[in-house]
């Protein structure tokens, strides 16, 4: 069992965690307080989210730069609609979810039909969107949040559970069953690690990735809505800081970024290495800013660990009975 | 005698878990052809590689012309004079002629601007030696495979190399593109080059090779002996330590069967005009061809995975039109064993429950549109036992697997779903010699079970082995059909003349 365990994608990460929770919690007892949990786990159940939307996008062997735009696209348009409509929050959210579906299901479309690689094709709808956006709030949040919404966002169950956690909880599940258990979260994975090969096993391709952008950016559109509630602001920036996060997460948690292989776990624990490494920064009077700085070493000492899996790989393929 | 230019004495090399070359020994002379045998998986790779710098040996000693040679990197195997044309192509296609043939010495000073006016006629004189009918400016991706094999030939000899290896180099050549090649490597011998030669066509090491290593599981079964006293029959049993056992099968004809495939005068994107053609219930009906002749193609548009602008396909005696290959898999029955396993074939870092399981998830889904692994698990492991894929489990990564067990698992997906129809395209090629018996024992015992089988192939001993009747195709029409009746000179014969025209072959 402990074995098996271990060679999973997600061990690492998982160690890693909790030997952090470990070591910061004994530097600085601050850290476990049910206050300080409570922020942390708002900030994972938000950012893994965001993760998520990448991951699926890094699946399929592509890279997906307008997570943040759908995001902030559907973040506007949620509390928005609520102010200048007066729409009620759940046919808000609901709306906002389907402006995030269809951003994706554009992306999804572009890509499959003009056959331009995915990362051209969302750094300019990336573009796009972002520009809907400004256009529509003129860079000026929308304050008008209805008092549920609010509660939503900052409430919690169980003393430190935020209320927000359960989103996060209910699509980790889903979104495992999805690539792990349905045929068409399979196909996204059969095309990421061999487009050719998955096509001549009577697997539609085009299907496949307009699927994995319409979940991702619904997954973006989802983020969006909960740091709305969070935040108790229609914030027309929310998004901008995502990219770097969106990549972080599932690379530390396991993900070939050529695609084939991804992990809802470790992506989890992914999230929950930067979450940890952003709180120390903060309880350490470190300059956040050096949380960018910490990012992208993070992200480069995870490929390198990815790479070096790959290359002892090769080197057992290429010594093995071959 | 003159003294060797290479010699390798008690090469060894170990990597985890396998002991990959024991005590090879291996002596090249200046001016001959060295062919270097062995089944899949014997170290012949490996050896290579070491002499090329990519790998270190833990053990032995390796020189030229005395001088000791021990290169930690390709730089230094080509200083040494050690070149290598690849199996898989080493070629930039973006790149041109000229400046692929001189990549090395290109990159040598980064800031010095390139002469391209030289670099062309440098190019020119190096075509010109290997009669290579290309202009140096020319975009390589342009090129075909043939020319491509050779212009590696031309950037192994610009860098001076006075020990040439050329690794299955008639892999994806023609015939008469084969004879120009070895053409090429009599002059080179002439010139004294060392040649060493890789290949699993032993009638192309018997033309052309003057002596012989053979490994077998990591030592020297035979050391640089002259081929001269060697028999086909000889190397075989060196290869694989026992003699080869070329089955005899009885002549089979289905012709009087119901049609289980039918194409009556199918015109596709491709470039096939007006192809007709009947797959009879539990047929082995073979579409012998070169490369390059269509034969693939077809395959792919009857599959759906290319287009068909005219013309009928009938599965069943009822005409159908297959327009994706989900479409040929669910509703026709179809299947297509890629020639290409490991960039069309199989998802090499997925299971080989995922990749034998990939063709039935949409059938086991249930109610609530999921599978289980178990369900999958129930549907493939009694093929994967049948095929008698060895690997430790079902978990296993497929790229971890041997060449032969890959290409078990890339069958087995389809008799996972049950085709009715197998279209089997160069099942054996870079396959040894006990999987490729083997692959054709299980050819046999599909159309024996009433699977009809479309068998492509380039390789005639395997046509006329296990086709029951045989197609010939040339320039994506079909030329001609022969009824197979195990006689192969007369087979062979056939074949080459509906390719060739009766008057070349009479003229020969």
């Amino acid at each position: 069992m402990m074995q098996s365990a271990m060679k999973t994608d997600w061990f690492g990460p998982f160690i890693v965690s909790v030997a952090a929770i470990i070591i910061v919690g004994l530097l600085k007892p601050s850290f476990l307080t049910p206050f300080n949990i409570q922020i942390l786990l708002l900030a994972i159940s938000v950012n893994a989210l965001v993760a998520f939307a990448q991951m699926v996008i890094i699946g399929i062997g592509q890279m997906n730069l307008s997570v943040g735009a759908i995001g902030g696209l559907a973040a506007i348009s949620f509390a928005g609609m609520m102010e200048v409509w007066g729409l009620p929050w759940p046919i808000a959210s609901v709306l906002a979810l389907m402006i995030g579906l269809l951003a994706g299901v554009l992306n999804g479309v572009l890509v499959a039909l003009t056959g331009v690689s995915a990362f051209v094709i969302t750094l300019a709808t990336l573009s796009v969107f972002k520009g809907i956006n400004l256009g529509i709030t003129e860079a000026q949040p929308f304050y008008e949040i209805p008092e549920t919404v609010k509660w939503i966002g900052n409430a919690s169950v169980f003393g430190t559970v935020p209320l927000l956690f359960i989103p996060f909880a209910v699509t980790t599940v889903v979104l495992w069953y999805f690539l792990f258990r349905l045929p068409l979260g399979r196909t996204i994975l059969a095309v990421g690690g061999n487009t050719h090969a998955a096509e001549l096993s009577g697997i539609s391709v085009p299907q496949a990735e307009i699927v994995a952008h319409a979940i991702s950016g619904l997954l973006a559109a989802l983020a969006g809505i909960m740091l709305v509630a969070r935040l108790e602001l229609g914030q027309p920036s929310i998004g901008d800081d995502w990219l770097i996060l969106s990549f972080a997460a599932p690379v530390i948690g396991g993900a070939v970024l050529t695609g084939g292989r991804v992990s809802v776990a470790g992506t989890c624990f992914g999230v929950v290495i930067i979450a940890i490494i952003t709180q120390v920064l903060v309880l350490f009077n470190i300059d956040p800013f050096l949380v960018q700085v910490v990012l992208g070493l993070l992200i480069l000492w995870a490929v390198g660990v990815n790479r070096l899996r790959e290359i002892r790989g090769q080197r057992q393929v290429a010594g093995g009975p071959a | 005698m003159t003294g060797f230019t290479f010699q390798a004495r008690g090469v060894t090399k170990t990597f985890p878990g396998v002991v990959a070359l024991d005590q090879v020994n291996l002596s090249l002379m200046p001016g001959s052809v060295h062919a270097l045998l062995g089944e899949n998986g014997a170290g012949k790779s490996t050896l290579i590689k070491i002499m090329t710098g990519v790998h270190r040996h833990d053990a032995g000693t390796m020189d030229i012309d005395g001088a000791p040679f021990s290169p930690h990197s390709t730089r230094e195997a080509i200083a040494a004079g050690v070149g290598v044309v690849h199996q898989e192509r080493n070629l930039i296609p973006q790149f041109s002629i000229a400046e692929n043939i001189f990549l090395e010495t290109l990159s040598a000073d980064p800031f010095k601007p390139i002469d391209y006016p030289k670099l062309y006629r440098d190019a020119q004189e190096w075509l010109d030696l290997l009669e290579i009918d290309a202009d140096p400016s020319a975009k390589v991706e342009d090129l075909t495979v043939a020319k491509m094999q050779l212009v590696e030939i031309a950037k192994a000899l610009a860098l001076n190399s006075r020990i040439l290896m050329l690794d299955e180099p008639t892999a994806s050549l023609t015939q008469h593109e084969t004879e120009r090649l070895f053409g090429i490597v009599g002059r080179l011998r002439a010139d004294g080059v060392s040649l060493v030669f890789v290949s699993h066509k032993l009638e192309e090491v018997q033309e052309i090779c003057d002596q012989v290593t053979v490994l077998r599981d990591g030592r020297n079964a035979c050391e640089s002996q002259p081929l001269a006293g060697l028999g086909r029959q000889d190397i075989v049993r060196l290869m694989i330590g026992r003699t080869e056992q070329i089955p005899t099968w009885d002549q089979r004809d289905c012709r009087d069967r119901d049609v289980a495939l039918e194409l009556r005068q199918v015109t596709t994107n491709a470039g096939h005009q007006d192809v007709s053609l009947n797959l009879h219930q539990g047929e082995v009906l073979g579409l012998y061809g070169l490369v390059g002749s269509g034969r693939t193609e077809l395959a792919k548009a009857i599959i759906g995975a290319d287009k068909i602008i005219s013309g009928a396909v009938l599965v069943d005696g009822s005409e159908r039109s297959i327009s994706s290959v989900a479409e040929a898999l669910h509703e026709n029955r179809i299947g297509y064993v890629s020639e290409d396993r490991k960039s069309e074939g199989l998802i090499l870092m997925h299971s080989v429950l995922e990749n034998a399981g990939i063709t039935v998830w949409r059938r086991l889904q249930n109610a609530i549109w999921a599978f289980t692994d178990r369900a999958v698990e129930k549907t493939v492991s009694p093929v994967i036992k049948k095929l008698e894929v060895r690997t430790p489990s079902l978990q296993q990564t497929t790229g971890n697997l041997s060449g032969g067990n890959q290409q078990k698992i890339s069958v087995a997906k389809w008799l996972a779903a049950n085709v009715k129809i197998l279209i089997v395209d160069e099942p054996t090629v870079g396959v040894d010699i006990k999987t490729k018996a083997y692959v054709h024992e299980l050819i046999r015992e599909l159309a024996d079970a009433g699977t009809s089988v479309l068998l492509i192939t380039s390789d005639m001993p395997e046509m006329v082995t296990v086709a029951d009747r045989i197609l010939v195709m040339d320039e994506f029409q079909i030329r001609g059909e022969v009824i197979n009746d195990r006689d192969y000179d007369r087979v062979s014969h056939e074949i080459m003349k509906h390719i060739h025209g009766a008057s070349e072959v009479a003229a020969e």
